[in-house]
């Protein structure tokens, strides 16, 4: 809480000089590793952005060349940005919801609860590399247990899953809700329940509301912050997935899983060509913090903070 | 949308039939969290039961829900086909040199968000939370040109410096979050009983911070352990691997026996589990309350 002490800026107090050394001098670990490895790395790919590097060779400036090449004459840069969406929109939503839901039902008083908290929480401890050998054998099309189980049940023809380019992206997708659903997001959302006065839900049982009613009308409306912010961070994430990708299929079947990340990824490292990478990488985070700033903009309507 | 709490009046006679819902709904709960406990444990089940059987059981047209003997020499055949134990060492080492790093220098940069007025505070916070939203492939590309130019590729410094200077912006700000719910009478009294600043953050306030600091150990140690890009990009001699690429590459090396090797990548996925499901069920209670404690309220 801030009490005062506006008025007194003009000449720098022995207090405030206090106040400045020791805040620099607790920040400049920091402080070293955001210029060292944030903002001067940035800095040196915006101006590699407008060259053509390839590693070997000095850096040829080409002026706008990359950014004009990405929107005219890279055959994979709108496809690529188009799954990077399908995969945001698909798992945002169902992982945001989801973890919110099974957060609401862990916050029962029942026995056994923390058993069940613990199991739902497991998977998303397991490595990604270790989740994805694991899905890819879980789903194998011949052999993979799924698939045998939904063969038994007269499935003719199971899904493809991995290897099929239309079920790509939604096997990603449930990967992701296995690992992410009971994961520290629902630990965010349990973290967030328990912050709800219980006078409200009193109030709310005096009215007679049953559990869907107060669920509707008292929990969901003062969880707004926890989904504002799962859903932020959600979409940041997901804009940025690749490793499941790259480590399941490489960007396969025929480029079904190639997204956005995963392109600048193969133009910077496996063909080396750096300007052109750092260019679409410039213009990928510009679209995820536009993203960003338009959540925050929509948010002022749709958040509710209890007690402001 | 919902800016108002609107508790719904409902009509009297709804009241009644409250004892027989009770019993009801929990029923229904238990039904839903079971059908969820399948669908989060099933895979975990199966990793182990199919690293327990052989091969030929594993590729046969009838699924095998467990082994008929279990196969426990899967796991030693893991580290005899490949150097695993070599790759387990070195992402242990990597996490021993990461966790003391992000708690130390984490912990100073939490401590002055949270506790000195300085100069341009507001500036550095907001663009400390915004580096959370940019890309981590931005930064990655130039970063690795640097540590290439400082020959610094095949050794762990790309992967253990930036732990050293801060950390992650999140583990700050949740360490920030933190020491901002300690009452500051307990510095002030320090203060009072002549310690200095950094006194006070060692004696004072870092005891009380132990669910934290423990949330964010585990959160560095999931993130190192678990880290393929980093790794993958800058190790090139296969003994320096760690296990996250380790086991990706064992999906593809050439083995003695041509054999498939379902069995043994499953043996080799439960290996690399196990440490972190290990480590989370002893810190597991503190994990949960450090979130908690935190107020991660935005």
């Amino acid at each position: 809480m801030k009490t005062g002490g506006a008025g007194v800026r003009r000449r720098i107090s022995p207090q405030q000089k206090r106040q400045n050394l020791y805040g620099y001098l607790f920040m400049t670990p920091w402080l070293l590793g955001f210029f060292g490895l944030f903002v001067g790395p940035g800095l040196y790919s915006l101006y590699l952005s407008f060259t053509k590097y390839d590693v070997l060779s000095t850096p040829e400036f080409i002026g706008l060349k990359n950014y004009v090449e990405m929107f005219t004459n890279d055959d994979l840069f709108w496809p690529s940005l188009g799954r990077t969406a399908y995969y945001a929109i698909l798992s945002v939503p169902l992982s945001v919801i989801g973890s919110m839901f099974l957060a609401i039902f862990l916050n029962n008083k029942l026995r056994g609860i923390t058993i069940y908290r613990t199991l739902f929480f497991m998977p998303s401890l397991v490595p990604l590399v270790a989740s994805v050998i694991l899905f890819k054998w879980l789903l194998n099309t011949d052999f993979g247990i799924v698939n045998q189980g939904l063969r038994s049940i007269g499935m003719q023809n199971p899904p493809g899953w991995f290897g099929d380019s239309d079920w790509a992206i939604p096997t990603l997708v449930l990967l992701r809700l296995w690992g992410a659903l009971g994961g520290t997001q629902m630990i965010i959302f349990l973290a967030g329940l328990q912050g709800i006065p219980t006078e409200l839900y009193d109030a709310a049982k005096v009215d007679g509301a049953n559990s869907w009613q107060t669920t509707r009308h008292v929990t969901i409306p003062l969880l707004t912050p926890t989904i504002f912010f799962n859903t932020v961070l959600g979409i940041i994430g997901a804009m940025q997935t690749f490793a499941a990708a790259f480590i399941a299929t490489e960007g396969g079947p025929g480029f079904a899983t190639w997204f956005f990340a995963l392109h600048i990824w193969k133009q910077a490292f496996d063909y080396f060509n750096m300007g052109y990478a750092s260019a679409l990488a410039w213009f990928f985070a510009i679209l995820i913090v536009v993203l960003t700033l338009i959540q925050m903009r929509l948010s002022r309507r749709m958040v509710f903070y209890y007690g402001e | 949308m919902a800016t108002t709490v609107s508790t719904p009046s409902l009509s009297r006679d709804a009241a009644p039939s409250k004892r027989r819902s009770g019993v009801g709904r929990a029923i229904v709960l238990y039904v839903i969290l079971t059908l969820a406990g399948i669908f989060f444990a099933f895979p975990l089940f199966w990793t182990i039961s199919s690293s327990l059987q052989t091969w030929q059981e594993l590729r046969s047209y009838e699924p095998h829900l467990l082994p008929s003997v279990p196969q426990w020499q899967n796991y030693a055949q893991v580290f005899n086909s490949v150097p695993f134990a070599r790759w387990l060492v070195n992402s242990f080492t990597i996490v021993l040199i990461t966790i003391p790093g992000t708690i130390l220098t984490a912990t100073m940069t939490a401590y002055a968000f949270a506790r000195f007025n300085f100069f341009g505070k507001n500036v550095w916070f907001v663009l400390m939370l915004s580096t959370m939203m940019i890309p981590a492939i931005v930064t990655f590309i130039p970063q690795y040109l640097l540590f290439f130019n400082l020959k610094l590729v095949d050794t762990y410094v790309p992967l253990t410096v930036g732990a050293w200077l801060g950390g992650s912006a999140f583990m700050i700000f949740l360490l920030r979050q933190f020491i901002m719910s300690i009452p500051r009478d307990l510095d002030e009294a320090a203060t009072i009983d002549g310690a200095g600043p950094m006194r006070i953050l060692w004696q004072v306030l870092v005891p009380l911070m132990k669910p934290a600091l423990v949330t964010v150990a585990i959160l560095q140690f999931l993130a190192d352990w678990n880290d393929f890009f980093g790794p993958f990009i800058y190790i090139n001699t296969m003994l320096k691997y760690t296990a996250a690429v380790g086991l990706r590459t064992f999906q593809f090396m050439g083995l003695e026996s041509a054999d498939p090797r379902d069995h043994l990548l499953m043996a080799g996925a439960a290996i690399m589990t196990i440490p972190v499901l290990a480590l989370f069920a002893v810190a597991q209670r503190y994990f949960v309350s450090g979130v908690v404690l935190s107020g991660l309220k935005l």
